[in-house]
């Protein structure tokens, strides 16, 4: 019966397939071809000087390590936060359900919302921070955050955590709840310790969820752009200019659209190495 | 652990997860006078909408909102109906050469490329087009960056229920369409529900694809309109704290009402939660 409903409707996926397919390719894949050429033109000559030119730029290679800083550094505080979050609330207490939704709320907010808000935070004059700080007899005058050059980077890093976190505490909370209840019971009987329970049991069973998580946000710790762009637009001078930003710079202030492009394909390869790893990782894991 | 103990960790990462929005909301009802009041006020000032007048009367916010919602609204449909096609297809059909995976890996690797990669393309595409500062624009990028998401979350919706009833609808003489619409989709329903609220927050929230393509008031969207206050050099904060508290409510009211499959969505689909 199902072979001779499939073989009349032969040409049924094809059509509903067709106008999804067309919209990608005409906006995600003609844009990286595109790009490609605007890449490999240097005026009216094609070539790869806009490749070459990367090796030599002080700023592209100070925005890489910029990145890379601001994902590792957002990246640890996130899971190890998020998992002991999930931990905490993964018991059954009281209130369970309101705590969860009301974790949500930063995650949720339009990052526009998030700067104006620790722009708010932050700010030396009237934040919340520095006011309360004056008041317990902290001397603020050098806290300025976002606008000193030595705190600025930890200030965006933080907002990245205290926006995400809720993320990484509600997926492995969800691949917590359903770990099932028989391997601990096992435990139990075997009498193992809690710190055991969690090394031999929870840990092993929560991996792909975790292992989830981190992709998704490293793949956003490496692109990020709205947080830091809206709270110290990759400033005070170079501070927080992390690649993104460089790029955007590049195309939209300074109008190299061809470096700019070039600088992407950087950008996309490096996500692409990785995700390419972690994928690696779950596939492992899913067999094992 | 003692409970107490728990519970007050528990406390602790809720006041720290809301205090900050809170002090926003605060901002945008104090006077201008109590914003540099020391120690800063919490509670105790005289709440005034001044500040909500300001921006959503006599500046553009209002305008903002508007284009905002529309943008939103139009790609959201746009993207649910090109895109719970193409799921329902590759959800019920073998393809040959393995190719209705294959499909369905490569829609979802589209949604993986950095924002800023496509947005330079994107940016000279929309220029050659002379589509650039419109809400056209707006409404065809996001179209395109929310079709994986509504193809990948509709092709899991669409594995859950049970063939046996379409071909039970197929038996009884309804065409494949007409089962779709009559049979699966009802059942689906809250799925589809769920992933039009999630394709209408990111649309709603986007902001580097906004601030590339849109460059006035007529087709500024209200993420760029406030970050251009943000950024311009004498802030009005409680004018920003204002509109930041409107751009906030329908955020709120979706997310609660679907917090239900916010993990599955948030996780592209790969924890069921």
């Amino acid at each position: 019966m199902r072979r001779k409903v499939l073989l009349r409707s032969s040409w049924l996926p094809y059509v509903l397939i067709a106008p999804a397919v067309a919209v990608l390719v005409a906006l995600s894949i003609y844009p990286l071809i595109y790009s490609i050429t605007v890449s490999l033109q240097v005026g009216e000559a094609w070539g790869l000087g806009n490749f070459t030119r990367l090796a030599s730029d002080g700023f592209f290679l100070t925005a890489m390590a910029h990145t890379f800083v601001y994902a590792v550094a957002a990246l640890t505080c996130e899971f190890l936060l998020g998992l002991g979050l999930a931990l905490l609330l993964n018991n059954q207490i009281r209130g369970r359900g309101f705590f969860r939704a009301t974790l949500l709320v930063p995650m949720m907010l339009p990052p526009v919302v998030a700067a104006v808000v620790w722009r708010l935070m932050l700010n030396p004059n009237f934040g919340a921070i520095n006011g309360t700080l004056k008041q317990i007899g902290i001397d603020t005058e050098s806290l300025t955050w976002t606008a000193s050059p030595g705190l600025a980077m930890l200030s965006v890093i933080a907002v990245d955590v205290w926006q995400w976190t809720p993320f990484v505490f509600l997926v492995l909370l969800a691949g917590l709840q359903a770990i099932p209840q028989e391997p601990y019971e096992a435990a139990l009987i075997d009498g193992s310790s809690r710190w055991q329970t969690f090394r031999h049991v929870t840990l092993p069973l929560l991996k792909p969820a975790i292992l989830i998580v981190l992709l998704l946000r490293t793949m956003d710790l490496l692109r990020v752009f709205d947080q830091i762009f809206l709270l110290t637009e990759g400033g005070p001078g170079f501070a927080t200019e992390t690649i993104s930003l460089y790029i955007y710079r590049t195309a939209f202030r300074f109008f190299d659209f061809g470096y700019a492009a070039a600088m992407s394909f950087v950008l996309l390869a490096l996500t692409n190495v990785i995700s390419v790893v972690y994928i690696r990782f779950l596939k492992h894991e899913s067999r094992a | 652990m003692s409970r107490a103990l728990k519970y007050f960790l528990v406390v602790v990462a809720l006041v720290a997860a809301l205090a900050p929005v809170y002090w926003m909301f605060t901002i945008s009802l104090k006077s201008e006078v109590d914003h540099f009041a020391l120690p800063p006020p919490w509670f105790n000032f005289t709440p005034t909408l001044e500040h909500y007048f300001e921006a959503f009367v006599a500046r553009s916010f209002g305008q903002y909102l508007i284009t905002s919602a529309i943008v939103a609204v139009i790609s959201t449909l746009c993207a649910l109906v090109l895109g719970t096609l193409a799921a329902y297809a590759l959800a019920r059909f073998r393809l040959p050469y393995d190719l209705d995976r294959r499909l369905s890996l490569w829609i979802l690797s589209t949604r993986m490329f950095p924002a800023i990669v496509t947005a330079v393309p994107l940016f000279l595409m929309m220029r050659d087009l002379r589509l650039l500062d419109t809400k056209a624009s707006l409404i065809i990028v996001y179209t395109a960056f929310n079709l994986p998401f509504v193809v990948w979350m509709m092709r899991g919706f669409f594995d859950e229920v049970p063939r046996d009833l379409e071909e039970a609808a197929l038996v009884d003489g309804d065409s494949r369409l007409g089962a779709l619409v009559r049979v699966v989709l009802p059942l689906v329903a809250p799925g589809l529900a769920a992933t039009a609220v999630f394709c209408l927050i990111v649309s709603w929230n986007e902001f580097l694809f906004a601030l590339v393509l849109t460059q006035t008031d007529a087709s500024m969207t209200l993420p760029v309109g406030i970050a251009g206050r943000v950024t311009q050099y004498e802030i009005k904060w409680g004018v920003m704290s204002a509109a930041g508290a409107v751009a906030i409510v329908p955020i709120l009211v979706f997310a609660m009402a679907m917090q239900k499959y916010l993990v599955r969505g948030l996780s592209l689909g790969a924890v069921k939660g």
